[in-house]
């Protein structure tokens, strides 16, 4: 049978301390799709991120932009949409560091790569979209 | 985010409770940083830590690039399921000196 899609929209301040909110939702919702606690903890720890780079990057840590925040999970997984109104990203400057480098940036990058399996920047006129997909990979 | 601090020897212990994360990382920082200069070894404490994002783990590695410049010593024990996940999602567990308790990392100098 086939379960109702689950469908989280939410306008959050460009503050770090929503950050711990959004964490608090994301993992249950992860959790409701299907995925463990590991699965769980790394979908939350990519949103995280995804959500850290916009408040540095596209706000360069003003707490009064706006971002748009959208999941919709079904059977087969969750896409995740991130709109803001900020500066737009710079696709030459997003990079993930390299592995097991010991330099401390690019880290963020690197984690969302790594664990969702597409990943998007695009400048549209409604706003910098970041669009993430990842697949519930399901065990018989 | 809470943080503490104690002497152990010729050792500061910092320990760390909660959530690292954007807003929480510079306060880490700034106390890494400056309790550095006190002592020639640093020990950090990760047990009780819940989350740590990507700017936790680049503060950690700053501090520890601090300590090499300075010839001190800088370590970390009791890394929690929480923390040993994201050190394996970035890879930067064999850049720090990890001991699983408190008793390994004193003794670790």
């Amino acid at each position: 049978m086939t379960s109702p899609s689950l469908h989280l929209k939410v306008v959050l301040p460009s503050d770090p301390r929503y950050l711990p909110v959004v964490r608090g939702a994301i993992s249950p919702l992860a959790a409701a799709i299907g995925w463990d606690e590991s699965g769980c903890r790394e979908i939350t720890l990519a949103l995280d991120e995804a959500l850290a780079n916009i408040i540095r990057h596209a706000y360069h840590g003003r707490p009064d932009g706006l971002i748009e925040l959208e999941c919709r999970g079904s059977d087969d997984g969750l896409e995740v949409t991130l709109l803001d109104h900020g500066d737009p990203p710079d696709k030459t400057r997003i990079c993930a560091r390299a592995i097991a480098c010991d330099q401390p940036g690019g880290l963020g990058t690197h984690i969302i790569k790594d664990v969702m399996d597409t990943v998007s920047y695009q400048a549209t006129p409604a706003g910098n979209r970041f669009v993430a997909t990842k697949r519930l990979r399901k065990t018989i | 985010m809470k943080i503490s601090i104690r002497d152990a020897g010729a050792t500061k212990i910092v320990e760390i409770e909660g959530d690292v994360d954007l807003g929480t990382s510079p306060d880490l920082r700034r106390t890494l940083f400056e309790t550095l200069l006190e002592a020639p070894k640093l020990a950090l404490n990760l047990a009780a830590i819940r989350y740590i994002d990507s700017s936790g783990i680049a503060t950690l590695i700053e501090v520890l690039k601090d300590s090499q410049r300075r010839n001190k010593e800088f370590v970390l024990f009791g890394l929690s399921p929480a923390v040993q996940h994201v050190f394996h999602l970035t890879h930067v567990v064999r850049i720090f000196q990890v001991f699983q308790t408190e008793e390994e990392a004193l003794g670790s100098a």
